[in-house]
């Protein structure tokens, strides 16, 4: 590790910890302060947080890997990812914040009026939570092998990375609750903007042009490494070789479709994405906090595909190079989540590639920030005070949540520290983003269809919505086990459905809402929470005192 | 269900208030806009993998070096569609509550 590489991490590890015990000095040992800071987060702050909850190493790393790996069709990561807040936008988010809840979970338990959903979205969520976590932690593993090299008191430089990750996060959410998370991912999401403008800066200054890139890239038939050999990329449209420019390098029609769809669906199911709405000051603020999302992590992700498309050629022009040689064979990158890494040594040398890998190191942080703090949320709050001690104090799901965050971020790293990613790059060339599908796959199939549901039709039951989210679990859980463990080919066909379930899952969801729903003679949705939800009385009220507030201060 | 009776209020706290059926009748305006919106995102969505997949000049073409159309709606287009998309929603979704939402306040106050 070089002394500059070590000063970056470094300095990002003090700006984290410094903003978390400023955000604990602010923060109440209350759930409304703890968990949502108390109800008060701005609306750019908030769009801020919400990309840096969102865009975690899957974006960073994933989609650039994903894009030097199989041209365009690594490019509808990036374009999934960005859609998912589109629905939210439409369906979700002023709804969501005006019912006024804690979390995703004690969400639904209020509109349903049923501990019974509340317990079985906590499952759900658990399980989105620790899929997501997963795939971050392996990330965190493989930039501290590639930037360090070296392990820490005997482990290897994979798992020191997982472990030194595991435990920075687990003390920032644990001290700063969502305030310290909240000024932490807008700040992160700052910085992760702030190095790919950078980057495309430049590659720019240096007379770069992104056409040509594409016409270069795509002049040779596609290439990848499997093993320490070579191949060639097998377009799956026509049978052919693929190309860096045209379809069919990852995908065939179906898998297209699987992945779209899981990841458009996947969104608004995110329990740590969603439970930032509960923290906007209003149902407006909620909306217009979306639309800034949906610019901001537009521009990340055209800027992320176009530094994809740049290292696959750069790459190539510069494998001479001796610290390029070791990590490449015949000019192409043996790991596919290396690309924006060696893109920043290329471009800036060492320091380049310090700046990247802090940058890489602040987009996982954030999301693992907002995974823990939701895990948090859904136990101190759902289970603990709602469950099991509803009687107890107001510090008690506070020091609960504190203690889930500690269980499932070990949890995480465990699962993570099992995995080899060697073994599974050979199936999926961009690892962490598949993984990051695959949490989206639960998410879309056994949270969305119940939030759309529940929100937009009055007739559903508690029994429906505890029959859906358990549905769509057990559904998109079995196709992806069976998906795993028999090895299925995720481009296309049958394969492919099973790693992206939700284009079955979430229908079957859905569905099964509305039938038992419909043979349920229990009530539907109350009067009072559908005015709630779908009201403007609150943010009447807000904007009022937020008048009221300036007249005063003049 | 138990549909919103009209004339019913939900009070909230100082002196906001919404009317239950005009809520109801907000919420089933506001599930039409998205509803129409949401078909509007699916067609840019999916039309150009579809493209991809059945039209040859799609991926075919060449715009400007080796960008065909396909790569510059994927990697440039669709972000600029879903914004404007978003934009335009949010506008028409606020504009309806202003509109359908509150105006017993108001009338109240005049009273």
């Amino acid at each position: 590790m070089s002394g500059l590489d070590t000063t970056s991490l470094a300095v990002f590890g003090v700006i984290a910890t410094l903003v978390s015990v400023l955000a604990w000095r602010h923060t109440r040992a209350t759930t409304v302060d703890f968990f949502l800071a108390g109800r008060r987060v701005g609306v750019v702050t908030n769009a801020g947080a919400i990309c840096g909850d969102y865009l975690s190493a899957a974006s960073f790393l994933g989609v650039a890997a994903a894009v030097y790996a199989s041209g365009v069709d690594g490019v509808w990561y990036a374009t999934g990812f960005a859609a998912g807040f589109v629905p939210v936008l439409l369906f979700v988010a002023a709804p969501l914040r005006r019912l006024g809840s804690v979390s995703l979970p004690d969400f639904l338990a209020v509109r349903f009026g049923s501990d019974r959903v509340r317990l079985a979205a906590v499952i759900a969520v658990e399980l989105v939570i620790l899929s997501y976590l997963v795939p971050q932690a392996v990330g965190s593993g493989l930039t501290w092998e590639l930037l360090v090299g070296e392990g820490i008191a005997g482990l290897s430089p994979y798992a020191t990375g997982i472990v030194v990750s595991t435990v920075a996060v687990s003390g920032i959410v644990i001290i700063g609750g969502m305030r310290g998370t909240t000024w932490n991912q807008a700040l992160q999401f700052g910085f992760l903007l702030a190095v790919v403008i950078w980057l495309a800066a430049l590659l720019w200054s240096g007379g770069f042009s992104y056409p040509l890139a594409v016409e270069q890239a795509s002049a040779a038939p596609l290439q990848a490494v499997v093993g320490d050999e070579i191949v060639e990329v097998v377009d799956r449209l026509d049978g052919g070789a693929a190309t860096f420019g045209e379809p069919g390098a990852r995908y065939g029609p179906v898998g297209q479709l699987a992945l779209l769809v899981t990841l458009v669906l996947g969104t608004a199911g995110l329990p740590h994405v969603m439970n930032r709405y509960f923290t906007a000051a209003s149902g407006a603020a909620a909306r217009a906090t979306t639309v800034w999302v949906i610019g901001l992590a537009g521009s990340f992700y055209a800027l992320a595909v176009m530094l994809g498309s740049a290292t696959r050629v750069l790459v190539a022009e510069r494998a001479d190079e001796p610290w390029l040689a070791a990590l490449t064979v015949d000019g192409v990158l043996r790991v596919p989540e290396h690309a924006l890494l060696v893109l920043g040594r290329l471009l800036a040398n060492t320091p380049g590639m310090a700046i990247v890998a802090a940058a890489a190191f602040a987009a996982m942080v954030s999301t693992i920030g907002g995974l823990l703090l939701a895990a948090s949320a859904s136990f101190g709050h759902d289970v603990v005070a709602r469950i099991l001690r509803p009687g107890g104090g107001p510090r008690e799901p506070v020091r609960a949540g504190r203690a889930a965050v500690l269980v499932v971020s070990l949890a995480a790293a465990l699962v993570a520290l099992v995995v080899e990613p060697s073994q599974l790059l050979a199936t999926f060339p961009s690892l962490i983003a598949t993984m990051v599908t695959w949490a989206f796959a639960l998410a879309g199939s056994a949270l969305t269809p119940v939030v759309l549901l529940g929100i937009w039709w009055p007739d559903a039951t508690a029994r429906g919505a505890v029959a859906g989210v358990l549905a769509g679990a057990a559904v998109a859980v079995g196709a992806l086990l069976v998906g795993l463990v028999t090895g299925a080919d995720p481009s296309d066909g049958i394969g492919a459905i099973l790693l992206a379930p939700a284009l079955v899952a979430a229908p079957i969801s859905g569905l099964t809402i509305v039938v038992v729903s419909r043979l349920d003679p229990g009530p539907g949705v109350t009067v009072a929470v559908w005015t709630r939800m779908h009201g403007t009385a609150h943010d009447r009220q807000t904007e009022r005192l937020a008048r009221m507030t300036l007249r005063g201060g003049r | 269900m138990p549909r919103p009776e009209s004339g019913s209020r939900n009070h909230d706290r100082l002196d906001e208030f919404d009317a239950p059926a005009e809520v109801a009748a907000a919420a089933r305006t506001q599930r039409r806009i998205a509803l129409g919106y949401a078909s509007l995102f699916a067609l840019g969505i999916f039309v150009a993998p579809v493209l991809s997949m059945t039209l040859p000049w799609w991926s075919g073409a060449r715009l400007t070096g080796g960008m065909s159309p396909g790569f510059v709606v994927a990697a440039g287009g669709l972000y600029a569609f879903f914004l404007g998309l978003g934009i335009a929603a949010a506008s028409l979704a606020r504009s309806v509550e202003v509109r359908m939402l509150g105006t017993s306040d108001e009338e109240d106050a005049r009273r």
